[in-house]
């Protein structure tokens, strides 16, 4: 379901930018780039360190589990912050949703995902608990590969979203 | 283990695909094929999300049709707009 929000969310951005180019390759350029690739590194070092976690687990490895677990979590803090420093520059410009159409498509998109990092923290934090009580073992994983999925969902997200608003042009 | 260095060659991957991209907006780079071999690049990187770090590979087909197809479905409509616009 996300997919699909997110996926017609893509497509009206390029098709709303074909309307607007010249807007939207201007207001693109004050779009913090390094902060948009440190975040998606960040993303995808995170989702690396879950599928570690995947893998400890599978291994009955559950201690190592935990710490691949809050490796990710931390992945993905560093993103909420560095998001945060991101908007806090813009807000702090006068620039809210109704700016411009540019602005409108950066911050819908930004924020709506930004929502769903924080949900996958939640889930990723709920699983590492589980894991810390002992309700997962080499035999009953799926609660952990289940969490995991949602945050290579979010992941896979950001990979579009940061070409699509950041860069291409 | 061997499963293991897989994963960590396709996030060390995926890490440089995203410094190329980065390098891209950097220097402002535009024209369609810039724009066609980032559209290409933000795929590949997807694909092997999809099939490494999700493990769809053993899943049912059709998850294997929503995920991959989502993918492809969002990159052509995005490259199509572009040249439109051109």
């Amino acid at each position: 379901m996300e997919l699909l929000v997110f996926g017609i969310f893509f497509i009206v951005y390029a098709v709303m930018r074909v309307q607007n180019i010249e807007m939207f390759n201007h207001y693109q350029l004050t779009l913090n780039k390094e902060l948009g690739a440190v975040n998606t590194l960040l993303l995808i070092s995170s989702s690396y360190f879950v599928v570690r976690a995947v893998h400890a687990i599978r291994d009955n490895k559950v201690e190592s589990c935990i710490h691949w677990l809050y490796a990710g979590l931390a992945g993905g803090a560093g993103f909420l912050i560095l998001k945060a420093l991101e908007y806090s520059d813009k807000f702090s410009a006068g620039i809210s949703l109704s700016t411009n159409t540019f602005y409108m498509f950066y911050l819908s998109l930004t924020m709506f995902h930004f929502l769903h990092v924080i949900l996958g923290m939640v889930i990723l934090f709920a699983v590492a608990l589980k894991a810390k009580q002992g309700r997962y073992s080499a035999e009953n994983y799926t609660g952990v590969e289940t969490g995991a999925s949602y945050w290579h969902m979010v992941d896979l997200v950001w990979i579009i979203l940061f070409p699509l608003v950041y860069i291409i042009r | 283990m061997k499963m293991v260095n897989r994963e960590m060659f396709i996030w060390l991957l995926m890490m440089l695909l995203t410094l190329s991209t980065y390098a891209m907006g950097k220097f402002a780079v535009d024209g369609l094929a810039v724009v066609m071999f980032l559209l290409v690049t933000a795929a590949i990187k997807g694909g092997l999300i999809i099939r490494d770090f999700m493990a769809l590979q053993g899943v049912a087909l059709l998850w294997q049709i929503i995920m991959y197809g989502w993918l492809m479905l969002v990159c052509l409509t995005i490259a199509i707009t572009y040249i439109v616009g051109l």
